[in-house]
């Protein structure tokens, strides 16, 4: 108990709130603009903590780590752009809210969302963080494989037109992420002697313009017919959600919230991953499916919570077993041992004060994140008002700065232009941008685990169906893969037997 | 973002006291190092902790900027230093990649592109097996490995990478065969598939095993180098479990280079600049604390030890080639 004090006299003291409060804050602006992501705000800030004395300056960056997950949605909802790859999904529901007028609700219920699933990641890795990393590390290649698969699957479920362009989608990125070296034998796939390409396709470029890009050029081609797209009336009646919405999604968040923090305790993957997987099941479980894409409030809720979850659930394996739990807590072990704390099982034993000040800090950067949100959403949503032709140039800019930032090198920005183009063509070809998106997150560790599992299996393709945890994995992936396809066929075979009405077949299509 | 280094890097300085001397006298700007690596990464750390306690040799005014380069595995940060004008005013931080990749065709340059200055760290490599492994020593897991040739599961860092070479050096010299699973994502998740129990062994530098020794849950073997890590004092080194030296020298190190053809009064400014920092007891504390071993090697030295494995890793890729 002394040394819960002990440490909350740690965060609360003047300084430390002050550094929380200033990192969450450049987090919310770093998740914000798109191209910054959550690593690259923890690296610029990491230097700064060497000189700050004790966990002051490790609190701060959890600040920017929770703040910047949170603030990637703000861009998402409010001019379609993802800030950081977590909220890629978050776009999928939260841009046709604001195009509804409804900005404020969705950015209310995306920042409550937020802090209930990072106060839930908190609680967690306060709570069960010992079981948290048993369960992290008792899972192998196999489990990790057929997670991946059910990320992918649910592409036939986020194709907004048609299945069949989803799917392609899905396989343009899966193309795009087989660019660089294999992965199990280090040759090299599609990489045409070109230095930059054995490293692969830079990720956050490709997303950059995949979505802000072609973004912009449509709104450019809009600009020049004279016609405005965008005459969306926002006015905010209420910040917070409503007692309604709120009794709504919270069921989605804290469901959403529990798969967050258990993929950010899996060690190597992250929010990107989280937020896709929190969208399909809370589709699957809605008993509203058919507002999916259309802007329901579940789908912008469950993306948020569940990619906020992820900064507790990453902390559960930097902290107990001295093993980053993504890229950003990656970073943070820097920071963590210049302080003098070795991670590790040992650390809970011979550094209590400042495992639960960590503790503590995760809790007030999560509920400051909360009140910034809240205190910054009028201001945020004036975006909405501002004329695309002065909005879109600075759109573009951001994007070739954030495409620059992320390597220093000019080539991520053509390749930026690239993807851009290509996605204004695919969006013309009314084909939907997160199948691509999904596609190339996750079929990296989709192919990786696969042949990892083989490998340590000597070969052996029962292991995919030995393992429970597994095996219950891909039932679901395939169940979530062919319901969109099958199920409104099977409905009406169903319902012509039975004499009830039919569904229109187009309608089924969504 | 530039921007922002610049006004990271001046904090900083304001921080670090001005203790030693300017003994750099050639800068009249910016001397801008290239990290071909992530940032928070051990190169990243030891590079930044590195220039960080040397910035006090420059002039007034004139200051480091570190500029992570990932791209292309890092490939691309060495190619442009090394075709860069010799002039001081860019480095690099080469790993021990710059000895594998020329032989995997992944890079066009080699150690000879460079002008090394000083080598921060050479971790040798080591085998980490889980605490409660049936093989408790290094003889009893080689006993294990000849028993079942191709069943022992070592985890390393991706194909190609030091510590797979290092796994295909002990299948050469010691006649084994493991199965040897990658990891491309890096030693972090291996390390946590040993600790899950999914994996037979891992091989690793020592400190990025430490915590985990610490807490008994994981075990290192043996260390592949002439003498025993300072860090695990116990821990017996390959050639004196074998009674032999087969050559089983292995160590992950890092290495701050100018490109080729440096002038050689540059090179000895920065080698003596360089050389006061490596030596101070500040600087070793703290690269300690981040679990790194701070070692002294300069200039010649450095080359030595760049050629040395360029050769060793040249006969070792060409023998997993022939697989």
């Amino acid at each position: 108990m002394n040394d819960i004090f002990a440490a909350a006299s740690v965060v609360f003291s003047f300084n430390a709130l002050l550094m929380i409060f200033v990192g969450t804050l450049a987090g919310v602006i770093i998740g914000a603009l798109p191209g910054l992501t959550v690593n690259m705000g923890i690296a610029l800030l990491m230097p700064l903590t060497f000189s700050f004395q004790g966990l002051t300056g490790i609190l701060m960056l959890i600040g920017v780590y929770c703040g910047a997950i949170y603030g990637g949605s703000i861009t998402a909802i409010l001019i379609n752009t993802p800030g950081t790859p977590a909220s890629a999904a978050t776009i999928l529901d939260g841009y046709p809210l604001a195009l509804r007028g409804e900005a404020g609700r969705a950015l209310g219920l995306s920042t409550l969302s937020s802090t209930v699933g990072g106060i839930f990641g908190a609680i967690c890795l306060v709570l069960v963080s010992p079981l948290l990393a048993k369960v992290a590390v008792g899972m192998s290649a196999p489990e990790y494989f057929s997670l991946a698969v059910f990320g992918i699957s649910i592409i036939t479920s986020v194709s907004s037109h048609s299945i069949i362009k989803g799917l392609m989608g899905g396989c343009i990125g899966l193309a795009i992420a087989t660019v660089g070296l294999d992965p199990m034998t280090a040759g090299f796939r599609f990489t045409f002697d070109s230095v930059y390409l054995m490293g692969g396709i830079s990720f956050v470029p490709v997303l950059v313009g995949l979505f802000a890009f072609s973004q912009g050029l449509i709104s450019l081609e809009d600009n020049h017919r004279g016609s405005e797209n965008r005459k969306v009336q926002v006015a905010i009646k209420r910040i917070f959600p409503t007692w309604a919405d709120f009794k709504r999604v919270f069921p989605t968040q804290i469901r959403s919230a529990a798969i967050g923090t258990v993929i950010g305790a899996i060690p190597g993957t992250g929010g990107d991953i989280a937020s896709y997987v929190s969208y399909t099941e809370a589709k699957r479980w809605s008993k509203h499916p058919e507002e999916f894409g259309h802007g329901s409030i579940e789908g912008v809720s469950a993306p948020e919570a569940g990619a906020n979850a992820v900064a507790g659930g990453a902390m559960v394996p930097l902290l107990t077993l001295g093993i980053p739990g993504d890229g950003a807590t990656a970073i943070m072990m820097g920071a963590f041992m210049v302080q003098g704390l070795s991670l590790g099982p040992l650390l809970f034993k011979e550094h209590p004060i400042e495992v639960n000040t960590i503790f503590i800090g995760l809790f007030v950067a999560n509920i400051l994140m909360g009140l910034i949100g809240f205190a910054g959403l009028r201001l945020s949503t004036r975006i909405m008002d501002v004329p695309p032709r002065i909005l879109v140039p600075v759109v573009l800019t951001l994007c070739a700065v954030g495409a620059y930032s992320v390597n220093h090198t000019m080539i991520d920005v053509f390749v930026m232009m690239l993807a851009g183009t290509l996605g204004y063509i695919l969006i013309k070809l009314d084909f939907s941008m997160s199948p691509i998106v999904i596609g190339i997150i996750l079929g990296p560790m989709a192919e990786t685990n696969l042949r990892r599992s083989l490998v340590m299996s000597e070969g052996d393709y029962s292991v995919f169906v030995t393992r429970p945890i597994c095996l219950s994995f891909l039932i679901i992936a395939v169940v979530t893969l062919f319901l969109p396809i099958v199920g409104p066929k099977l409905w009406n075979w169903w319902k012509k037997r039975s004499g009830g009405p039919v569904l229109p077949e187009n309608e089924t299509q969504e | 973002m530039k921007k922002l280094s610049l006004l990271v890097a001046v904090t900083l300085s304001a921080v670090v006291g001005q203790a030693m001397a300017q003994s750099l006298t050639y800068p009249t700007k910016n001397i801008t190092v290239v990290i071909p690596k992530n940032p928070g990464g051990g190169t990243d750390t030891s590079a930044r902790t590195l220039i960080e306690f040397t910035k006090s040799a420059l002039p007034k005014g004139v200051m480091f900027v570190p500029e992570n380069k990932p791209a292309g595995n890092g490939v691309a940060g060495l190619i442009e230093v090394a075709k860069s004008k010799p002039d001081g005013y860019k480095l690099v931080m080469t790993t021990v990649e710059l000895a594998m990749f020329p032989h995997e065709g992944k890079s066009p340059v080699t150690y000879a592109d460079f002008t090394p200055i000083v080598t921060p760290i050479a971790d040798p490599c080591s085998l980490v097996v889980k605490a409660d492994a049936p093989y408790k020593t290094l003889k009893e897991f080689l006993d294990a490995a000849k028993a079942n040739p191709g069943k022992i599961k070592v985890g390393n860092s991706g194909v190609g990478a030091i510590y797979h070479l290092a796994a295909l050096n002990m299948e050469r010299k010691l006649g084994l065969k493991f199965n040897n699973v990658p990891y491309n994502e890096g030693i972090g998740p291996a390390i946590g598939a040993l600790v899950g129990g999914h994996l037979d062994a891992v091989i690793t530098t020592p400190g990025t095993a430490k915590s985990q020794v610490d807490a008994g849950a994981l075990r290192i073997l043996g260390v592949m180098d002439s003498q025993r890590f300072e860090l695990f004092p116990d821990v017996p080194t390959f050639k004196e479990v074998l009674g032999q030296d087969l050559g089983l020298k292995m160590r992950a190190w890092a290495v701050l280079a100018a490109p080729a053809k440096l002038p050689q009064k540059i090179a000895d400014e920065l080698i003596t600049a360089f050389g006061k920092t490596v030596n101070s007891p500040e600087y070793q504390a703290a690269m300690k604390k981040q679990g790194i071993m701070p070692i002294v090697m300069l200039g010649k030295n450095a080359e030595m030890m760049m050629k040395e494995d360029h050769e060793t890793y040249k006969e070792l890729i060409a023998e997993a080639k022939k697989k």
